[in-house]
């Protein structure tokens, strides 16, 4: 019989806060962490929102408890931040004490540093310190420069799969636990805005002018976020032995590839349903048991209506109770599955569901609408996360009350 | 990682002629400018031209690879697909990062954004296929492949019946001079068939694709079993040692990563002095250094498992084994940073 999973601690930074509490705070307030850039060079800079985390590299230095050196780059950092939270709610002081892996999810690793410096780095007749983020041009660098800070020294792996990078990432942790391989892991990702992603999805013409609209009629595009996010996940022999506080149960998950298209989600939502429904079946609860649906809700034409479908495909006329957090943090792409993964825990823990920020308009092809007010006091067993990505890489995650 | 998978279908393109028939009499190619491109197919058998032209070079490598390991196999992918890919499309990357400059962040095609992201080239091969599975990347230097090795055998282990496993890789003049800069090349130019003579720091620069399909059973047609898999992040000379004698069993021959860098082969003579009776075949000379070259290192070593030989023109007379290899260890490290040791077994 495979071992069950539990988080037995969390540590995040987003735009809207730089620990788990901060977010915490922010989501009960009902206020948004968009806003303009104060720190990508580009000219979109006053013309599209992103969700920014509110501090110069200068001052996450600070907080990630390390002295200003070269190399490490804004991706890093705020991926130790939301580490060291982590480790230290899980009452983890000595990493090795107990075998623990690392599995860390990026998109474009230190993109955000190496893009400033990296017409330096190819001109010969230029030189400096800039040399030194070279290692950073790819997704591993990041992975080992926090491993090595606080002291990873066995099985560690980055996971690229565009949105859904860290949802894969808690999905492999939790995996390699029930195969015996560890009884520990911690699993997430790390993003930081770059000038080269947002052009991306620009190009794509994907974001949004506005503050991002999820499930509204009117929406025109996503806005791109920054953040960090990790999850301790701990074997149940090993979490009861070691007596881990358990703050709840990763008890079912799914990754499905849509094969549809290479950036778009299918109109009907083939790979979205598929996802919930196979995670929902791994995790042994039927629709009446979900709570909650933290759904992807980027606010692009094609996921939302695709997405929606498949709600409505998956449930009927009983959709549960569901909300995008991205208009509180923006897109934060390969750290979105970990940090609303920690958004489904919360909402189990406080009894909250959170609001659809700058929903109004009814979308026309769907039944259905999010839920646009915070609402407390409720009941919250299990949660569904949602995350879809560019390559047809859909995952979803259940994340249940612990009833120890 | 324990337990048990087979190949059953696999492909290369490399810098050799490793996507010909004929393999066993294929001749050495080399470089004396320290790059040692592929050896790039006619892709048009396997993909439809209009899709061809859109299509950059890593995804046209990556993609073509993968088809013919599904032909190889004669399965059809219904199954999980997972890659590994240290740098995913740098030609879309670079190209991408160009543009943004170049038209001042406006009307920016969105063709190389799109390419350049890591999954793109698993997300092609699961459209081409229609395949719905499992779909799954890893961006890690050395553990790229490795970890797309170690996540399917954990499928098989859960119930998939087959797997569609591989790595891919490229370099660009951009790119090589940019590592240039950090001395991941011998700043002497040498010939490539001379690679492990030079003992000096860095190595050649490589690319490369492999793919595999690993099954839950083996056929007749199997080319080696994978029974272990091992993988150690930046270990001391002694981790490696004390790892070797806890996980290797007596094997017939060592497939080693050596690339001829004097910084790292202190890692490399650990392991052949561990096991110095028995051949020790390199292959960088063959593909060149790059993170996910371990792949054409699991290719070459299950090739050898099935049909006991080596290409000819590959190795020095004495290098070729003279007696049967039924158990092969394969370790590879990139940089002295990421270890891997995989056991290889004839079926």
């Amino acid at each position: 019989m495979a071992e069950r999973v539990y988080i037995t601690g969390v540590g995040m930074i987003t735009a809207i806060g730089d620990d788990v509490a901060g977010n915490l705070q922010q989501l009960h307030a009902q206020k948004s962490g968009l806003g303009y850039t104060r720190y990508i060079d580009t000219v979109y800079k006053n013309v599209l929102p992103v969700g920014e985390v509110k501090h110069s590299n200068q001052s996450l230095f600070e907080l990630a408890g390390v002295p200003i050196q070269e190399g490490l780059t804004r991706t890093t950092l705020l991926g130790l931040v939301a580490m060291r939270e982590a480790l230290q709610q899980a009452g983890i002081g000595d990493l090795n004490a107990v075998p623990t892996g690392f599995i860390n999810a990026s998109t474009v690793g230190g993109m955000c540093d190496t893009e400033k410096v990296y017409f330096d780095i190819t001109d010969p007749e230029k030189d400096g310190s800039f040399l030194k983020f070279i290692d950073t041009l790819d997704c591993a660098d990041c992975t080992q420069r926090i491993a090595d800070i606080v002291g990873f020294g066995e099985h560690i792996a980055t996971i690229s799969t565009a949105c859904s990078s860290s949802a894969n990432a808690l999905m492999f942790g939790a995996r390699m636990i029930k195969q015996g391989l560890y009884d520990r892991m911690v699993c997430g990702g790390t993003e930081a805005l770059t000038r080269f992603t947002l052009n991306g999805f620009n190009s794509l013409k994907n974001v949004d002018k506005q503050f991002c609209r999820p499930f509204d009629q009117q929406r025109t595009g996503l806005n791109l976020g920054e953040g960090a996010a990790y999850l301790v996940l701990e074997s149940e022999s090993f979490a009861k032995a070691n007596n881990s506080r358990i703050l709840g149960e990763l008890s079912g998950y799914c990754n499905t590839n849509e094969a549809f298209h290479p950036t778009s989600p299918s109109p009907d939502g083939d790979g979205a349903l598929e996802a919930m429904r196979s995670a929902m079946a791994m995790s042994g609860i039927t629709s009446n048991d979900v709570s909650y649906i933290n759904v992807h809700g980027t606010a692009t034409l094609n996921n939302d209506i695709s997405e929606g479908k498949a709600l409505e495909r998956l449930f009927g006329s009983q959709v549960p109770l569901f909300s995008s957090t991205k208009p509180f943090t923006g897109h934060t792409l390969a750290a979105a599955g970990a940090i609303e993964a920690i958004y489904s825990l919360l909402a189990i823990r406080q009894g909250l569901i959170f609001p659809n920020l700058n929903f109004s308009e009814q979308m026309e092809e769907l039944q259905i609408s999010p839920v646009t007010t915070l609402m407390e006091n409720v009941t919250v067993n299990h949660v569904i996360s949602n995350s879809f990505g560019f390559g047809g890489n859909n995952a979803s995650l259940v994340i249940s009350k612990y009833e120890g | 990682m324990k337990g048990k998978c087979y190949i059953q279908g696999m492909a290369a393109i490399s810098p050799q002629p490793t996507f010909e028939e004929n393999l066993f009499s294929a001749q050495l190619l080399y470089t004396d400018n320290n790059l040692l491109p592929c050896k790039e197919p006619d892709y048009k058998p396997f993909i439809p031209a209009n899709s061809l032209r859109r299509m950059s070079r890593m995804l046209k490598i990556g993609l073509t690879t993968a088809l013919k390991a599904i032909t190889d196999s004669n399965l059809t992918v219904q199954g999980p697909i997972v890659t590994g890919t240290g740098k995913g499309s740098l030609q879309d990357t670079e190209k991408f990062l160009k543009e943004i400059v170049t038209y001042q962040e406006t009307a920016l095609n969105p063709t190389p954004f799109i390419q350049s992201t890591y999954n793109s080239v698993n997300g092609l091969i699961a459209l081409q296929q229609k395949c719905t599975a499992y779909n799954n990347t890893f961006v890690h230097r050395g553990f790229s492949f490795e970890n797309a090795l170690l996540d399917s055998m954990m499928l098989l282990q859960e119930g998939s019946d087959h797997v569609l496993t591989g790595a891919f890789e490229e370099i660009t003049a951009e790119h090589f001079y940019i590592k240039s800069r950090i001395g991941f090349w011998k700043s002497e130019q040498i010939d490539s068939r001379e690679l492990l003579l030079h003992n000096t720091p860095g190595s050649v620069a490589g690319e490369g694709a492999a793919f595999f399909m690993l099954t839950q059973e083996p056929t007749d047609q199997s080319y080696a079993a994978i029974n272990g898999l091992k993988l150690l992040y930046k270990p001391s000379a002694e981790k490696v040692l004390s790892t070797l004698q806890a996980f290797a069993p007596e094997v017939d021959a060592v497939i080693t990563g050596r690339n001829g860098d004097c910084r790292f082969n202190h890692f490399y003579n650990i392991v052949e002095q561990h096991f110095d009776n028995i051949p020790h075949i390199p292959f960088k000379h063959l593909c060149g250094e790059y993170d996910t070259a371990s792949a054409f290192g699991m290719w070459l070593g299950a090739n050898l498992l099935k049909h006991q030989e080596l290409p000819e023109a590959w190795f020095a007379k004495d290098q070729h084994p003279s007696k049967p290899i039924n158990k092969i260890l394969l370790y590879n490290h990139f940089y002295g940073e990421q270890h891997a040791f995989i056991l290889l077994e004839r079926v």
